[in-house]
């Protein structure tokens, strides 16, 4: 199903906003660097809200663990708990696992914002 | 059969009114649900690794701070036992098998340190525990502010006493004064309750 999300320019770019879809659907949009994107707003990782997080270049950082995906391929591609740090003991296996991002499509259509809900 | 499956009852009741005006308040009830089950889960955890460092706060210093890491520590079992009931109100189950219930867990495991004697490594792994536990907490009562009265309060009290631990363990590393008074007793829980005083007894 196909859902208006608002205008386009209610979104300023490098910025993002939440919908939720269906009441049940939180969807995360927005735009980095004019790019414009979306997907499920629940962290892959241990479901924290990525809302929350901040970018790091076309990663979203989520603010539970830090995990960083990229927010144009979904793609997981740092994770802090793996290293050893300091004092923080490397964490085992089953706890650290993460899926990637549940993308969404989303485009632009006469000047607002729609994305698309399997 | 999905986690929570084990603990259906053959006649599942229909129509339960408290859960039907969290959905229109719009609260995700599954979300809610699984955030829980990961919250209380951090809880268990950290009760548990909190033991074992505890038990390593040894020598002059060690001593200094093994009061306020049982605080800490009996407060986190208090946490998990003030929220699980409302887990299961809502509808929700605890993993069936412990190893799945850690495994899902929203904070890290806090393992003891590698260089345990040097006081402040343990003084760090417990105040990251501490702040994962309010970024957790701070997450439900966002999702049922204004919408889930009764999850609410119970999460916001939790959260109240994260914040002090936080400020605790900050205090012990950096000085920065907390505010922060012995207990009454060991693991007194001034906000959800302990033993004897549980908020839902
Ligand atoms: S919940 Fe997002 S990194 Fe763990
Ligand atoms: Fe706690
Ligand atoms: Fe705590």
């Amino acid at each position: 199903m196909i859902h208006r999300l608002c205008n386009a320019q209610d979104i300023a770019d490098n910025s993002w906003n939440v919908f939720t879809v269906n009441n049940s659907v939180d969807v995360m949009v927005g735009f980095r660097n004019g790019k414009l994107f979306a997907f499920d707003n629940s962290c892959p990782h241990k479901g924290a809200p990525l809302s929350k997080g901040e970018f790091n270049g076309d990663r979203i950082v989520c603010h539970r663990h830090f995990y960083e995906f990229n927010i144009f391929s979904g793609k997981l591609e740092n994770m802090p708990s793996w290293k050893k740090e300091d004092t923080w003991v490397e964490q085992n296996p089953a706890w650290r696992s993460s899926g990637d991002l549940k993308l969404y499509h989303a485009f632009i259509k006469e000047g607002s914002i729609y994305v698309e809900i399997p | 059969m999905t986690d929570a499956d084990y603990a259906k009852t053959s006649k599942p009741h229909p129509n339960i009114v408290a859960i039907e005006v969290l959905k229109k308040n719009g609260v995700n009830v599954e979300k809610l649900k699984e955030l829980i089950t990961k919250g209380v889960g951090a809880e268990f955890t950290t009760y548990y690794y909190y033991t074992i460092l505890r038990m390593h706060c040894t020598g002059l210093e060690g001593e200094g701070i093994k009061e306020i890491v049982e605080d800490a520590r009996i407060e986190d079992r208090n946490h998990f036992e003030a929220m699980t009931p409302r887990l299961y109100e809502l509808g929700g189950a605890l993993p069936r098998d412990i190893r799945k219930f850690a495994d899902q867990a929203g904070c890290p495991d806090a393992f003891l340190p590698d260089n345990w004697e040097d006081i402040n490594s343990i003084l760090k792994v417990l105040l990251e525990a501490e702040q994962c536990a309010i970024r957790s907490w701070g997450e439900v009562c966002d999702m049922t502010a204004g919408k889930d009265p009764r999850t609410y309060d119970i999460a916001q009290r939790i959260m109240q006493e994260e914040v002090e631990h936080e400020a605790w363990f900050i205090e012990l590393l950096s000085k920065r004064p907390s505010g922060h008074f012995r207990r009454k007793f060991a693991g007194q829980s001034p906000h959800t309750g302990s033993q004897g005083g549980l908020i839902h007894l």
